[in-house]
C-alpha cells in the first residue's frame, strides 16, 4: 500500500531541480512568513504543499485522521519555524520535506507503540545549532529568526536594537539620535540583549 | 580515516524515514563526522524533496485518484489555515546542549542524534560496559558498548544484523582496524572477533543474540544476550 516514491531511479548526483516548481517563488513566501508573519504567503505555501503532503501521507498511515494529522503538523511547522530556514542551505521544498518527514517519523513511533520521544529533529536537525554571540556580532542581525524575535521586545528596547545592529550606529549617536541620555540606551541595550538570548537559548560549549 | 560507510540503500531508507530509530540515529551519527556521506545524503534528500512535491510525479503514484481528491476535498483546508496562523507561536532556537556519559572514568560527548534518548544502567561484564539505549523497537536492541583497553569480543557472528559505529577510539578484527566515525554493519555471512587495543566506545543495534563460535565461549551464552 505504501506509495514507495524511492522506486524511481535516481543518481547520486544533485541538482535535478525541475522546472515545474517554482522554487524562487515558495523562498520568497517562505521568507515572507519568516520576516513578517505573512498571512497570504502562508495560504500560498499551504495550497502549494498540503495537498501533497496529504497525498504522501495517505501512503504512510492507513488511517485518514492520522494522514490530515501529518498535513496539519507539517504546516504549522512551517508557520511557526520558517525562519529557521536558510535558504543558502537548500530549496524550500527540501526544507518542508524535512519538516514532514520528521512530523511522519514522531507520529509513526508514536502509533507503533515504540515511543512518544520525538526524536526526528535530534537525528535530521531542521536547523543549524547557533550560536548566538557569534550571529548577532559578525552578522549584524541579519537573520530573519532574530528579527522576528526583536519583534517581541518592548518598543523603546527595539528602537535601542535595531539602531545598534541594523543600523550600526554607535550607543552615542543613538543617545542624541534618540534624545536619551547615554545611561539609559545603555541599559536598554543589556536588557534588550539579556532578553534575547534568554530567546534563543544561551550558547553552550 | 573513515572507510567504511553505509550503503547507498540504507541512505535511501534514511532520507525516507523508513528505517527504525535505532539505525536512522547510527547513520545520523556517521553522518556527522564523514563529509562524503553528509554530502550523499544532502543531494539524495534535496532529490526527494523535488520529487514528493512536483506534480506530475506524484499522479503517477495516484492509483485512485478520485478517491484522493475525495478525501482532500474532505478536509477543510481553509479552516485548517486559520487555526494555524492564529497562533503566535514562534519556534526558537536552542542550541545544542552537549550531554556526556562516562565510563570508567573517561568522559565522552554523546552525539546530538541521541540527545533525547534515555540510557540504561551501566552493566559489566570483564572489560567490557553496555548502557542500553531505551528506543522500545522490540527485538532491535541498541546501546552504548564501552570496551576498555584490551578487550574484546569473543568470536562471533549474527543470527540477524549488527551495526557498530564507533563513537571514540578503535578496535580490530579478522577483517581490519577500524576507527571512530566507521559504520561497520555485519549479517549473518559475517564472523569475528573485535579486540580494542587501546579501548574503544561504540554505538551498536543488533537485532538478535550473537551466535559464538569458539569452543570455550560457547560456554558464555550469557554474554551474548548482554551485547545484544
Ligand atoms: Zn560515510
Amino acid at each position: 500500500m505504501q506509495t514507495n516514491l524511492l522506486s524511481r531511479p535516481t543518481s547520486a548526483k544533485s541538482t535535478n531541480m525541475s522546472d515545474k516548481i517554482n522554487h524562487p517563488q515558495l523562498c520568497q513566501w517562505l521568507e515572507s512568513v519568516a520576516i513578517s508573519r505573512d498571512k497570504q504567503a502562508f495560504t500560498n505555501l499551504f495550497q502549494f504543499f498540503a495537498p501533497k503532503i496529504l497525498r504522501i501521507a495517505r501512503g504512510k498511515f492507513p488511517n485518514e485522521a492520522q494522514a490530515n494529522e501529518v498535513v496539519q503538523d507539517t504546516m504549522s511547522n512551517v508557520w511557526r519555524k520558517a525562519h529557521l530556514y536558510n535558504q543558502d542551505k537548500g530549496a524550500a521544498t527540501t526544507w518542508v520535506y524535512t519538516v514532514m518527514r520528521n512530523v511522519t517519523f514522531d507520529m509513526l513511533r508514536k502509533i507503533q507503540g515504540n515511543k512518544e520521544d520525538n526524536l526526528s529533529d535530534d537525528i535530521w536537525p531542521i536547523a543549524e545549532s547557533m550560536s548566538i554571540e557569534t550571529e548577532i556580532f559578525d552578522d549584524h542581525l541579519e537573520h530573519a529568526n532574530l528579527l522576528s524575535v526583536i519583534e517581541e521586545l518592548p518598543q523603546a528596547q527595539q528602537d535601542v536594537v535595531k539602531g545598534f545592529y541594523f543600523r550600526e550606529m554607535s550607543q552615542e549617536q543613538l543617545a542624541v539620535h534618540l534624545n536619551l541620555p547615554l545611561g539609559t540606551v545603555k541599559s536598554r541595550l543589556r536588557l534588550a540583549l539579556g532578553k534575547l538570548k534568554v530567546q534563543l537559548g544561551e550558547q553552550h560549549d | 580515516m573513515i572507510s567504511h560507510h553505509p550503503k547507498f540503500e540504507l541512505i535511501q531508507a534514511f532520507v525516507n524515514g523508513d528505517l527504525p530509530a535505532s539505525l536512522s540515529a547510527g547513520i545520523a551519527i556517521h553522518a556527522d563526522m564523514c563529509p562524503v556521506c553528509q554530502q550523499t545524503i544532502a543531494q539524495f534528500t534535496e532529490q526527494v524533496a523535488e520529487n514528493s512535491f512536483e506534480e506530475e510525479y506524484l499522479d503517477r503514484f495516484i492509483v485512485d485518484d478520485n478517491e484522493a481528491l475525495d478525501t482532500i476535498a474532505s478536509i477543510d483546508f481553509d479552516h485548517m489555515i486559520n487555526n494555524i496562523v492564529e497562533s503566535s507561536d514562534i519556534a526558537v532556537v536552542v542550541p545544542k546542549v552537549e550531554h556526556t556519559i562516562s565510563f570508567n572514568d573517561k568522559t565522552y560527548t554523546i552525539p546530538a542524534a541521541l540527545n533525547s534518548m534515555e540510557m540504561g544502567k551501566h552493566a559489566h561484564i570483564g572489560k567490557l560496559t553496555r548502557a542500553r539505549i531505551q528506543l522500545n523497537e522490540n527485538e532491535i536492541h541498541t546501546s552504548l558498548l564501552h570496551i576498555q583497553p584490551g578487550g574484546g569480543v569473543p568470536e562471533h557472528t549474527h543470527k540477524g544484523f549488527e551495526l557498530t559505529v564507533l563513537l571514540a577510539g578503535s578496535f580490530h578484527d579478522e577483517s581490519g582496524e577500524y576507527v571512530k566515525g566507521d559504520f561497520i554493519m555485519l549479517d549473518s555471512s559475517h564472523q569475528h572477533h573485535p579486540i580494542s587495543t587501546n579501548g574503544c566506545l561504540c554505538y551498536t543495534v543488533a537485532n538478535d543474540a550473537l551466535h559464538f563460535t569458539q569452543g570455550i565461549n560457547k560456554l558464555l551464552n550469557p554474554i551474548g544476550s548482554f551485547i545484544y
